[in-house]
């Protein structure tokens, strides 16, 4: 550390440099992302039904949530969906990883062949998903019809479509975890491994007392990510369902966008629901990060 | 290793149980992530007829381009494809300039409010678009950049992420070397340009592929700000005709793989580079 006249000593452009340098990205950011943040509360407050003339009405537009069945259908299928995907995202990323982890042929081909969709436009993705889990013409029931099965209407009974987004979006953004969990793997200390051998353990008292307990603060990063993109998930479910049928796979975002941009526009109402859901994310994401502190701690 | 005590009198090892079980998962579901992107490629070469004939024939019969060049010939494909491309280089070159300034000045100077800015950078990793669109949009409208291709370059630019990880980066990057380039006369931006950056260059790239990624698939931002069809992007056009029943699936099918194709490419030449960057940074 250099001592506190030497700060004063520096050349002007040494004490102007640093602004000039955080100024275009913090232009953007406080115009973009932090203004809006806080103006998000602010415009929950108004109401709107052109998208132009404002009046205030307080906290008419939470009431109006709390009683409106469309807000609940995509508040539950929300919930049902982030928390199976979630769920899913960290068991099968870390069983996956595991098996990625291990020298097995083809080790590099099939991290590819994994991490492949994730590169991939979710318009797209949910368009060809779309396409084979067609009721009539979809090529899954054409090979289920083939061998003597039922032809389920995956997209068509409200259940069913909401597993097949929810396969969708893990097909689509498993890689990405598997890859951080692997990471996590890589950071293993081997010797641990060296002395629980010598001691005997099995390879399953290795994975249950060294590698899961280890891979706790990756396995929170991977909770944490995949919470945020569970509750921020639409554009592959757009193109896949549209949010149907009748609304059973409209998720928080969705409904937003149809509040904000279709008519009849509800600017107020809208920017409520998306103040709900931020709260949810970021009480949600406090309480995963004070837990895992906590099972650290111990 | 288990395997060792099966090892048999050729000295190859007899794959155990487990090995079977992982190899036969593995292939499995390397065949269901794989398995419709090739359907969809091969099928974007079929005839309307071929497509709606069931049984669904696996192959085409022959690798005609007719359903890319009528695509392009009976919408403004080439328009969106141009708009994709203007977005995607605008956005990545900005991201990318605005992003390393700021981790610059965040990693290598000591100036009042640091920490503060840095603090807000870090909270605000959190706060995806999805989650604040609305008064996005608003700003965005006042500033005159909706329906504007400014309006898809310039919002999404200053990513927090960008900042850690390019900051995380340039710490590792001793002092010393900037003092040296000090005292030898060196103005603050050219130590900046000419000594920093170039030593960048994992973490630029990282950096880079995402945004790359990023803006060509996003379709949310992009479907908030294109009103107007000529502003159109190659995902909001997709998903826009994918919905009208006029626009033959053949040709929907020929956009997608060409809309899956460069990042695709890119991904197959630089994948060494994404994986090993994710799993140094751990995060997205």
């Amino acid at each position: 550390m250099s001592p506190s006249h030497a700060r004063r000593a520096k050349p002007w452009n040494q004490r102007l440099a640093p602004y000039l340098f955080v100024l275009p990205n913090m232009l953007i950011f406080g115009l973009f992302v932090v203004y809006p943040a806080i103006n998000n509360f602010n415009i929950s407050l108004y109401d709107s039904r052109n998208g132009r003339d404002f009046t205030f009405v307080g906290g008419a537009n939470y009431q109006e949530l709390l009683s409106s069945e469309a807000f609940w259908s995509a508040a539950r299928a929300t919930a049902v969906f982030a928390t199976c995907f979630v769920v899913l995202t960290t068991v099968l990323s870390v069983a996956l990883a595991l098996m990625l982890n291990r020298r097995i042929k083809g080790r590099a081909f099939f991290r590819t062949v994994f991490f492949l969709p994730v590169v991939l436009s979710p318009v797209v993705v949910g368009l060809i998903w779309g396409w084979i889990f067609d009721r009539g013409n979809g090529l899954l029931n054409t090979v289920l019809g083939r061998i003597g099965l039922g032809q389920p209407g995956w997209l068509v009974d409200g259940g069913l479509a909401m597993i097949v987004v929810i396969f969708v979006g893990l097909w689509m953004h498993i890689g990405f975890y598997i890859l951080i969990i692997l990471a996590g793997l890589q950071g293993i200390d081997p010797t641990y491994y060296e002395a629980a051998r010598m001691d005997g353990a099995t390879n399953w008292q290795q994975l249950r007392k060294i590698t899961l307990p280890l891979l706790r603060p990756t396995t929170m990063v991977v909770i944490i990510l995949s919470l945020i993109a569970g509750f921020q998930a639409f554009d592959y479910i757009w193109t896949l369902t549209g949010g149907g049928p009748i609304g059973a796979t409209t998720l928080m975002v969705q409904y937003i966008y149809e509040n904000a941009f279709e008519s009849p526009i509800r600017y107020g109402l809208a920017a409520a629901a998306s103040v709900v859901l931020f709260i949810t994310v970021f009480a949600l994401t406090l309480l995963n990060f004070l837990y895992g502190r906590r099972k650290e701690a111990t | 290793m288990s395997r060792r005590r099966w090892t048999s009198i050729g000295g190859s090892a007899v794959p155990s149980v487990g090995q079977v079980v992982t190899y036969a998962i593995l292939i499995g579901l390397s065949i269901v992530v794989l398995a419709p992107v090739v359907w969809a490629v091969l099928s974007s070469f079929k005839t309307q007829s071929e497509l709606a004939q069931r049984p669904p024939a696996p192959l085409p019969s022959s690798l005609a381009t007719a359903n890319y060049t009528e695509a392009l010939g009976s919408f403004d494909f080439g328009l969106y494809l141009q708009n994709s491309v203007i977005v995607t280089v605008g956005a990545t070159l900005l991201t990318v300039v605005v992003n390393t300034m700021c981790a610059y000045g965040l990693a290598k100077y000591n100036f009042r409010g640091r920490d503060v800015l840095f603090l807000i950078v870090l909270g605000t990793i959190m706060i995806p678009l999805q989650l604040i669109f609305i008064p996005v949009y608003q700003m965005a409208a006042q500033l005159g950049l909706v329906n504007s291709l400014w309006g898809l370059i310039i919002p999404p630019a200053a990513t927090p992420t960008g900042v850690f990880l390019l900051r995380q980066y340039m710490l590792g990057i001793p002092d010393d070397l900037i003092e040296a380039a000090r005292i030898d006369g060196a103005g603050e931006f050219r130590i900046f340009a000419r000594i920093v950056v170039p030593l960048c260059g994992a973490a630029l790239a990282v950096v880079t592929i995402f945004s790359v990624m990023w803006r060509w698939n996003d379709f949310l931002w992009p479907l908030i700000i294109s009103q107007d069809q000529a502003k159109y992007t190659l995902p909001v056009a997709l998903a826009q005709f994918n919905s009208q029943l006029s626009v033959p699936f053949n040709y929907i099918l020929a956009m997608s793989v060409v809309s899956m194709l460069p990042v695709v490419v890119i991904f197959l030449i630089l994948q060494r580079h994404i994986v090993r960057g994710i799993a140094n940074t751990g995060f997205k």
